[in-house]
């Protein structure tokens, strides 16, 4: 399997510094919360101004408020915000794939009505698969949706859903019919239908963004249905490369790095310097797969293996670059400490088995590549 | 809008190495101690060898993309030649005016003890790669680029069993050089440790496709599946960074690039040497088969022209007191020019 190197335009390289500045304005240096990557913090006011700034729904149709713009120069603009651990909570599942997802299967009238809300920053999307039966093995999904005059009667539960507290609404897969793939349907959600009662389960770290979802009863339109009666699982399929391949995969401890580095704890300490070094230079190709998967996304290819390939590894890597900087710290880093880089390097330790969970696990990214290696 | 390297140039070079490197002739050639007589020859006349070196300077004009995609080709196939060095060499004479000469060149690692006086070169060299059967020795002290004749003080292999000797220096400046020998060698090192391991990942996923044990071809099996993902891994960003950095280097200076890009090889060397022969059980570890030509391969050219733990020691050094990592990772060289 070979990815092709890329390098960015002129006109690329200028939006990566009126990111850049833009943000030293918008958040300077202790003025928000960190945040670890797509997990950072959720500040609606932020996402608003990033939308004004065209930043939101860049990949989106522009009939719809999108700004038709590529894949490449969203990584640009993602990759710096991540860098300085940026509150981008609010709208990072919306912007990241919901968006998308329903510019390709929504109807006329859901791109009409939500697409130009997700590009302005005003809704938040939480993405509603995972059922307490159901992780791995989403075809074995329970969750239905009955007909029921011209709309759907839901009952069951979701669990491990991220930020659906806080979300304007959800994009959800329910059973539609028995078949174990093609029975699957996704549904936009609005977060306050009748029924629905969204519960916080706190995590590991003592934050409140999971959730678990019940239905009960709850009526919905069949305008809320999103693509084909059974279409849910190809869909969802799809909307994966979206959420494996991207920088936000090795990004999260980037405020950490850059504050180890900026710091100057590692100068003239040879073993911190190797670490760092190796860090760096990983990094380094780790982005080079990133921009051209985005590449393969512009040019309309669908990099599924390549993503799944990239995201196991680059959480592993995320995972040992924790324990690297953890090990020069020095002592346990305190998850009270006034400090905001300790604290957050503290929650980092706690956190960061997760990340080969969420998106799927590597050991299910392993299945997902070797399948696609071996048709090769 | 993006350069690559010559895709007919590339497909030919493929073709003659799938053709002429078979098993037999890399153990031949590791018997003998030497290249293969006619298979240098057909490379020499194509002028694969001074590829990368423009054509005013005595070589065959292309640019450094070419050049390692034949290195990546070579390494693919293990060709048993000292393309490597013969470019590099090349790249040396022809950067300080001197003339290329005809035959296999050998390079003087830069980290060899050498004095400079006047215009004489003297001191030895420990490892140098094909010295013996190079029409010349080729080197740089203090920006002076050097050639010495072939004094071999002891002929020794390296992990593939290729000729690496230590020499005796007794050289003539020949001109100034800006060239710097361990980066263009751990590029070069780079592109032949991506190929080997492209050519390793695809070994091991047609042999665990085909060999049968409990009923199944063991490369169903998750367990040994996971090597495979492993293989691809490592393969897939050691290619990708190496035409990464070349790009860079093809724009300007690409010191990070090309120190991260051997670094990172490096360490991927030892991966996928690992995961390929576990997967391969016992047939990998004997020499009938194909896989040890290209491990040993991986072994010998990651202790060549820097190694891991000096590369990241020397790059975080570098990023700890520039001061940004994001900038460095964004950026490259040009973060820190
Ligand atoms: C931080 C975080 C955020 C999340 N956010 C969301 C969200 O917003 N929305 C949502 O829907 N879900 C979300 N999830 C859920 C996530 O998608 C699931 O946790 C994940 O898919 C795994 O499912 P599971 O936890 O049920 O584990 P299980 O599927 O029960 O797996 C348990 C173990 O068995 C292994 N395993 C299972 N099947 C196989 C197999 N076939 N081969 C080999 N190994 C196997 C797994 O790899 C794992 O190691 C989130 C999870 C985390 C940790």
């Amino acid at each position: 399997m070979r990815l092709e190197a890329t390098e960015l335009t002129d006109e690329e390289l200028e939006l990566q510094q009126k990111v850049r500045s833009w943000l030293r304005d918008r958040l300077p240096a202790g003025s928000y919360p960190l945040g670890l990557g797509m997990s950072g913090e959720i500040d609606p006011e932020f996402s608003r101004d990033l939308g004004a700034q065209g930043w939101l729904g860049m990949a989106l149709p522009v009939e719809y408020g999108g700004h038709g713009r590529s894949a490449v120069e969203r990584l640009i603009v993602v990759e710096e915000m991540l860098a300085i651990g940026a509150p981008v909570g609010f709208h990072w599942v919306g912007d990241r794939q919901s968006g998308p997802s329903i510019a390709k299967h929504g109807t006329e009238e859901q791109k009409r009505e939500i697409l130009p809300a997700i590009a302005r920053g005003e809704l938040s999307f939480a993405i509603g698969m995972s059922e307490p039966d159901s992780g791995s093995d989403l075809a074995s999904l329970r969750t239905r949706a009955v007909r029921e005059g011209d709309g759907w009667r839901v009952n069951g539960a979701k669990i491990w859903t991220s930020g659906a507290y806080e979300a304007t609404h959800i994009l959800a897969l329910f059973r539609t019919s028995e078949e174990k793939h093609t029975g699957l349907t996704q549904f936009i959600v609005p977060r306050h239908t009748e029924g629905l009662t969204i519960n916080k389960i706190p995590f590991i770290d003592g934050t409140r963004h999971f959730c678990e979802m019940h239905f009960d009863d709850m009526y919905l339109p069949d305008t809320a249905r999103m693509g084909e009666v059974g279409g849910g699982w190809g869909q969802n399929t799809a909307e994966l490369v979206l959420e494996r391949g991207g920088v936000d995969r090795w990004m999260s401890i980037a405020p950490i790095l850059e504050n180890w580095v900026r710091s100057r704890a590692a100068v003239g300490d040879r073993a911190a310097e190797a670490d760092l070094g190796a860090i760096t230079a990983r990094n380094w190709a780790f982005r080079g797969l990133s921009l051209s998967i985005a590449r393969m996304v512009d040019e309309g290819k669908s990099p599924v293996t390549e993503a799944a390939l990239v995201k196991e590894m680059a959480t592993r890597f995320e995972q040992e670059s924790v324990d690297t900087v953890a090990r020069h710290f020095g002592r346990t880093p305190d998850l009270h400490s006034d400090d905001p880089y300790e604290s957050l390097l503290a929650r980092a330790i706690l956190v960061s088995p997760s990340w080969s969970i969420r998106g799927g696990t590597n050991e299910i990214l392993r299945s997902v590549a070797a399948k696609g290696l071996n048709k090769r | 809008m993006t350069t690559r390297a010559d895709a007919d140039l590339v497909s030919t070079v493929r073709d003659l190495f799938s053709q002429r490197c078979t098993h037999e002739v890399v153990t031949q050639a590791e018997q003998d101690g030497a290249a293969p007589e006619k298979l240098w020859r057909e490379v020499a006349e194509m002028g694969l060898h001074l590829v990368g070196v423009d054509e005013e300077a005595g070589g065959s004009g292309g640019t450094i993309l070419d050049a390692l995609a034949i290195l990546h080709a070579a390494g693919e196939f293990a060709a048993p030649l000292p393309i490597a060095e013969t470019m590099l060499a090349a790249a040396v004479l022809a950067d300080a005016g001197a003339e290329i000469p005809d035959g296999a060149l050998a390079v003087v690692p830069p980290t060899a003890d050498l004095t400079l006086s006047g215009d004489a070169v003297s001191g030895e060299a420990k490892h140098v790669p094909w010295a013996r059967g190079a029409a010349v020795l080729v080197g740089i002290v203090d920006g002076k680029a050097f050639t010495a004749p072939v004094e071999v003080t002891r002929s020794g292999v390296d992990a593939s069993g290729m000729p690496s000797d230590d020499v005796k220096i007794n050289g003539t400046v020949v001109g100034d050089s800006s060239r710097d020998l361990l980066l263009d060698g751990a590029l070069a090192r780079s592109a032949q440790l991506a190929g080997a391991m492209e050519a390793i990942a695809e070994l091991t996923r047609e042999y665990t496709n085909e060999r049968i044990q409990f009923g199944q071809p063991v490369g169903r099996f998750q367990a040994v599946a996971q090597h495979i993902v492993t293989l691809a891994q490592m393969a897939t960003m050691s290619s990708l960074s190496v035409e990464r950095a070349g790009l860079a280097a093809l724009s300007g200076p690409a010191a990070f690039e090309i120190k991260a890009l051997k670094q990172v090889s490096d360490r991927n060397a030892t991966t996928a040497a690992r995961a390929a022969h576990q997967a391969h059980g016992a047939i990998g570890m004997t020499q009938e088969y194909r896989l040890q030509q290209l491990t040993r391969r991986l072994y010998a050219w990651r202790g060549e022209f820097g190694l891991e733990k000096e590369l990241a020691e020397d790059l975080g050094k570098t990023v700890a007191e520039h001061g940004s990592m994001h900038d460095v990772v964004v950026a490259g060289s040009e973060a820190l020019s």
